[in-house]
């Protein structure tokens, strides 16, 4: 989707354990969700 | 609405800044995700940067991931913050870009932005703004930023579409986008995507 949008050089940092512990955990774990950090440039024309 | 969005994102928004609302005046209260200073920790934001602010700028914190942990701002830049909440990333921003930069953090929850303005005060920091608005509608003049960050607030809008096309909008040529957010490693059933109760809890 960021490149639908006119991004380039995504970049994506590793998974971070965002709802470990929390109560949301157990649904997070169903579905192997993760936050993660992107890096993207709108391109230089 | 577009008809191939899977909520309506009027009602998303509704709840959403419901949600945000009690996360600002309540944000020692359960929720599904963790919040303030141990979240940050946790997220590996650095202690000491974390330590120097005051408990109102941290507290009401719900994000997802560092956002400055693959490239740290530089010195004199123009920084939008897409869902600034009470403000945790735009304060970080605002050490890093220094007086010579600017920072305008921009959300749609007025308790949010409330906190975060009585706090840009106290802190004395001139170089950061608050802005009421929509991710979807950013109150930001065309490619005014060299850097828009933003952190778990994407997946709750409706049409991710349009968020990503205004950013695009406020990047100068050249810019760079650094946000964090959620991401699911196995399918979500569609019918539970049309679930608007499950977006925010």
């Amino acid at each position: 989707m960021l490149r639908d949008s006119g991004f380039a050089g995504v970049l994506t940092g590793e998974a971070a354990d965002t709802f470990g512990g929390a109560p949301g955990e157990a649904n997070a774990r169903a579905f192997d969700v993760y936050g993660y950090v992107f890096l993207a440039q709108r391109p230089l024309p | 609405m577009a008809s191939d969005l899977l909520v309506n994102p009027d009602s998303l928004r509704d709840q959403v800044r419901a949600k945000y609302r009690s996360v600002a005046l309540s944000p020692g209260a359960d929720y599904h995700f963790h919040t303030g200073r141990g979240l940050a920790s946790r997220l590996g934001y650095d202690d000491r940067t974390v330590d120097a602010l005051p408990d109102r700028a941290v507290e009401s914190f719900a994000g997802v991931g560092n956002p400055f942990s693959l490239r740290p701002l530089e010195p004199g830049e123009h920084v939008v913050d897409v869902g600034s909440g009470a403000g945790f990333d735009s304060f970080i921003a605002a050490g890093q870009v220094g007086p010579g930069g600017r920072v305008i953090g921009v959300d749609m929850t007025s308790e949010m932005l409330a906190k975060a303005r009585q706090t840009a005060a106290e802190l004395g920091l001139e170089h950061v703004e608050f802005r009421e608005g929509l991710a979807e509608a950013l109150p930001v003049e065309d490619g005014w930023a060299d850097v828009v960050i933003s952190n778990g607030v994407i997946n709750l809008c409706a049409d991710k579409e349009a968020v990503f096309a205004e950013i695009h909008r406020v990047l100068r040529p050249g810019g760079l986008l650094q946000f964090a957010d959620i991401a699911n490693g196995r399918p979500v059933p569609i019918e539970a995507l049309r679930d608007i109760d499950l977006w925010t809890g």
